[in-house]
């Protein structure tokens, strides 16, 4: 890197500004041409507004942009891509109905008089692949494919538009650690050949192991830029949000005896004829966490809704003693399972809704909220605003659209919906994945609390250091079949990525 | 796109239904079954399904429903007759799908512009249509001979037809040549004379607009899955966030998608009163529009498959008008299509379905052994209970466009 190269990005006073809200103020950045810089800080430190400035998806209040030292004023993203930037968006930007090919062509396709030229592209992106060092099958709905090579699409997508400086929001939120390392690997050869690239995140190890620059944000604004060889994970985090980090704490109180929720040969036949979660056995004692590791797809989803009733299955679920394995939904509800949800803005939000009818969401008919078939809308708004006390979610008060949310503070709803109700059985789906350390701190106490209290908890999770962290037990599945039993105490992220991917089998303790 | 894959199914599917409405025909002696008759009367009455039917495709493969496709064929009638009757036929399709326009620019500047809620806007579309053209025709029909304010007087040319030479005896200069697939239909031969009569319902005295409605098929297909536009324009009903990201010009594409939606509806109303009929008629569409957007469901926003349907409720309809008395012989019909779902759901291992069929059968072989005659009301609804009892047995499994009906607005991703 010499002096006289300008930056490859240089962001200089940039403000933006939303109705009631200053997402971004005085921001400055510069990042390196052929280099990894991350961008790290809590969820609501304003990275992501900050990208879509840069990216061209709004215009910034105040400030300059310049790429490649000349000053850019992007009115749309196809001004960011005409300047060499691209963007893998957090939440993927796939047509989930068209094959991969047309979604990396698409806007750009290559053609004669309007007619798309599919040899010359099919060609093109071969040869792309080659170079990236990554395999997909061109032909291939996106539908059918893993988040994981959903990322690939998407990053293929930004470098066939010739981008050299790539933005990555989120890219390891949704990864397992194997293709977390393929990732990295992909992006070392990006930055090999020259490109840049620009890497948002939250998880410290990974801003740590990948980057050579490292700019911090908070609340808004840019409060440090460090190389990585100055500044470990304690201090990283301490810029971040003033404070240390925090980690799942170990337990103080003894498992109980008695079995909350026993699930017993549990199968779910998949939408294509094949079994999906083959056989499941186990049970969550009071004041246990059980967790599930497995890579995403390997039956945790149907084996979660099968529990909660929300997929026809054979076997049995018993909870407290009640056999609940053939009741409606509502009635398992009220046998006290309640669920945080695997994709909160799918299944555990209604977006455009106001946050206390959110919260009233699955309570709709209990007696402290509702008289006969009307909802009392003053002990629902009452109920969401304890809610939003205890659990700390960041909102000027329970009237805002859930939108309106960062992520992290619509998880903390989520979870504090079904943890108010004091259920017996708690199915927790990645209780906190996309939420900034702050929030993941406070919702791990709140599990914490509950198992404490003698809550059956089954946790789901991806961030295996949650899972070993947190759980008593920990089971694996692998191809719908639980295909370990591990002891958390005992075991490392490696031993479990062995049973995860298949590579190791049968049961070890 | 896998048209060339699909291919050997579709095949499959035309030789088992012609082999068994040949063995049925030669059975009960129902020769209007695979008659040439028949077979143009269907052709005739699956053009202006078909053409609203593709005009429900271009909008929902855009991402806006369009509910309103009735009102814009409406229009297409009125436009395309008065079109007609001033400047002759052809120039009077050209009114039709310009009126069929301006209701799909309506649709589309309250949908995108201003936000209506599209079903809403679709059925304002419908009534305003409805009465529109009555008040236009209070300016330009009334008082003109034979014309009035729910009719325009009567066009005096019309769009010719042809005969394919050699087959069903098409004139080549003065000559006229051989009628072969007429003679071949007349001799009844077991599945031959059925082919036959098939064939020739489908080339002679073929209107030109037919033929073009039809070639419009492949034409949208190869327009939607191999061209620039094409992609563009679907991805906007797919996922216009990821679209607009890429610097597709989501507003823009769904403007003309939903253009291209009215010019169809305009053509398919253009059709029901240039070639159809001579004249326009209130009340002509008699519900197209949405027979067409039942078909585009059916045909799973395929092009192909619009026509498939199309022609399910078509056939039905001209067995009706040609078989008249002998209505009876619908049940008949309706029997041999619920013996195929019973076959297929066999084949698939679905119980329920091929119960379900097999009730079909007995119930439609006991109407048809013990009715002799069927009331008129009845007979006029029979083509709509025919269609539900093929887009009911004929289930499969759907892939509409993902974001098909949801407003969208720029740069509204999170």
């Amino acid at each position: 890197m010499t002096t006289s190269t300008p930056p490859a990005v240089a962001l200089d006073g940039i403000w933006k500004r939303f109705p009631g809200v200053i997402a971004n103020h005085d921001v400055t950045l510069s990042v390196d041409r052929g280099t990894i810089h991350a961008i790290v800080g809590e969820n609501g430190a304003g990275k992501s507004t900050l990208m879509k400035t840069l990216y061209g998806m709004h215009r910034p209040d105040a400030g300059t942009v310049a790429v490649n030292g000349t000053d850019m004023h992007m009115k749309s993203p196809a001004d960011a891509i005409a300047a060499g930037i691209g963007m893998v968006h957090q939440h993927f930007m796939l047509a989930d109905n068209f094959s991969v090919l047309e979604n990396i062509i698409l806007g750009s396709e290559p053609a004669h008089r309007g007619v798309i030229d599919a040899a010359s592209a099919r060609t093109d992106l071969t040869e792309l692949m080659r170079t990236v060092g990554v395999t997909l099958d061109l032909d291939t709905p996106v539908s059918e494919l893993g988040v994981g090579e959903r990322q690939r699409v998407e990053i293929l997508k930004v470098l066939y538009r010739g981008a050299d400086i790539v933005i990555l929001d989120e890219p390891t939120a949704v990864l397992v650690p194997e293709e977390v390392d393929e990732l990295f690997a992909t992006l070392r050869r990006l930055v090999n050949d020259g490109t840049t690239v620009i890497f948002i995140s939250h998880k410290l190890d990974e801003v740590l192991q990948v980057s050579d620059a490292i700019t911090v944000m908070r609340q808004g604004t840019t409060v440090a830029s460090v190389a990585p060889a100055d500044i470990d994970r304690a201090g990283l985090a301490e810029l971040m949000v003033g404070s240390e980090l925090p980690t799942p704490g170990g337990r103080t109180t003894d498992i109980g005896e008695t079995e909350r929720l026993t699930v017993a040969n549990l199968s779910v036949v998949g939408a294509d004829g094949r079994l999906v979660v083959e056989d499941a056995t186990f049970a969550v004692r009071a004041g246990e966490i059980v967790g599930i590791a497995g890579v995403e797809g390997n039956g945790q989803y149907e084996l979660c809704t099968a529990i909660i009733g929300l997929r026809p299955a054979t076997g049995t679920v018993i909870v407290d003693g009640d056999d609940i394995s053939t009741a409606s939904v509502r009635d398992r509800h009220d046998a006290g399972v309640a669920y945080i949800p695997f994709d909160r803005h799918r299944e555990a939000l209604m977006l455009n809704s106001s946050l206390w009818e959110n919260g009233l969401l699955g309570r709709e008919a209990s007696p402290e909220l509702s008289t006969g078939p009307l909802v009392n809308i003053g002990a629902a708004r009452s109920s969401t605003r304890d809610i939003i006390d205890r659990f700390g979610v960041l909102t000027p008060n329970e009237t805002v659209p859930a939108f309106a949310l960062s992520g992290g503070n619509q998880q903390k709803l989520v979870v504090g919906r079904s943890m108010i109700t004091e259920p017996a059985v708690l199915i927790a789906a990645h209780p906190t994945r996309g939420i900034d350390v702050g929030a993941q701190a406070a919702v791990w106490a709140e599990l914490r609390d509950a198992r404490d209290a003698g809550c059956a908890i089954l946790l789901v999770s991806a961030d295996l250091d949650e899972l070993i962290g947190l759980s008593d037990t920990l089971l694996v599945m692998f191809d719908g079949r639980i295909a370990a039993e591990v002891d958390p105490d005992d075991v490392s992220p490696a031993i479990l990525g062995g049973y995860m991917t298949g590579a190791t089998t049968g049961a070890a303790s | 796109m896998n048209l060339l894959q699909r291919m050997p199914r579709i095949v499959t599917i035309m030789v088992v239904f012609v082999v068994t409405m040949s063995v049925v025909r030669t059975w009960t002696g129902f020769d209007d079954l695979t008659s040439s008759g028949t077979i143009g009367a269907t052709l005739r009455l699956t053009v202006p399904i078909l053409l609203a039917g593709l005009a429900g495709l271009w909008a929902e493969r855009v991402g806006i429903l369009n509910i309103g496709i009735e009102g814009m064929m409406i229009l297409g009638t009125w436009f395309g007759a008065f079109g007609a009757w001033k400047f002759g036929p052809w120039v009077g399709l050209l009114f039709a799908i310009g009126g069929g326009m301006i209701g799909g620019g309506i649709h589309a500047i309250s949908t995108i512009r201003f936000g209506i809620d599209q079903v809403i806007s679709g059925v304002v579309i419908n009534l305003l249509a409805f009465f529109g053209v009555r008040y236009l025709s209070e300016l330009a029909f009334v008082g003109q001979p034979q014309g009035g304010i729910s009719q325009s007087p009567p066009q005096s040319s019309a769009i010719g037809r042809f005969d394919v030479p050699f087959l069903s005896g098409g004139r080549i200069g003065g000559w006229t040549s051989p009628d072969i697939l007429g003679n071949l239909e007349e001799r009844g031969w077991f599945i031959i004379g059925d082919v036959a009569g098939i064939a020739r319902g489908l080339t002679n005295g073929v209107s030109w607009a037919s033929l073009i409605a039809i070639v419009l098929v492949p034409l949208s297909a190869w327009i939607l899955w191999r061209t620039t536009f094409g992609l563009r324009l679907r991805s906007s009903g797919e996922s216009p966030e990821s679209a607009e990201s890429l610097g597709v010009n989501v507003i823009r594409v769904r403007y003309q998608g939903l253009l291209i939606s009215g010019a169809f509806a305009g053509l398919g109303g253009g059709f029901l009163a240039i070639v159809s009929s001579s004249y326009y008629r209130q009340g002509q569409t008699a519900g197209r529009g949405f027979i067409g957007l039942a078909t585009m469901i059916f045909g799973n926003w395929r092009p192909t498959g619009v026509l498939g349907g199309a022609a399910v409720f078509g056939y039905s309809e001209g067995l009706k008008l040609v078989a008249g008395n002998s209505i009876t012989g619908l049940f008949l019909f309706i029997a041999i299509v619920a013996a195929l779902a019973a076959v297929t759901g066999l084949v698939r291992a679905s119980m329920r379905r091929t119960l379900a069929a097999a009730a079909v059968v007995a119930v439609a072989m006991l109407a048809y052994l013990t009715v002799d005659e069927v009331p008129e009301s009845l007979t006029q609804s029979l083509p709509y209970v025919i269609t539900l009892v093929v887009l009911g047995t004929a289930s499969q499994r759907l892939r509409p466009p993902a974001r098909a009906g949801v407003p969208y607005r720029p740069g509204s991703a999170h």
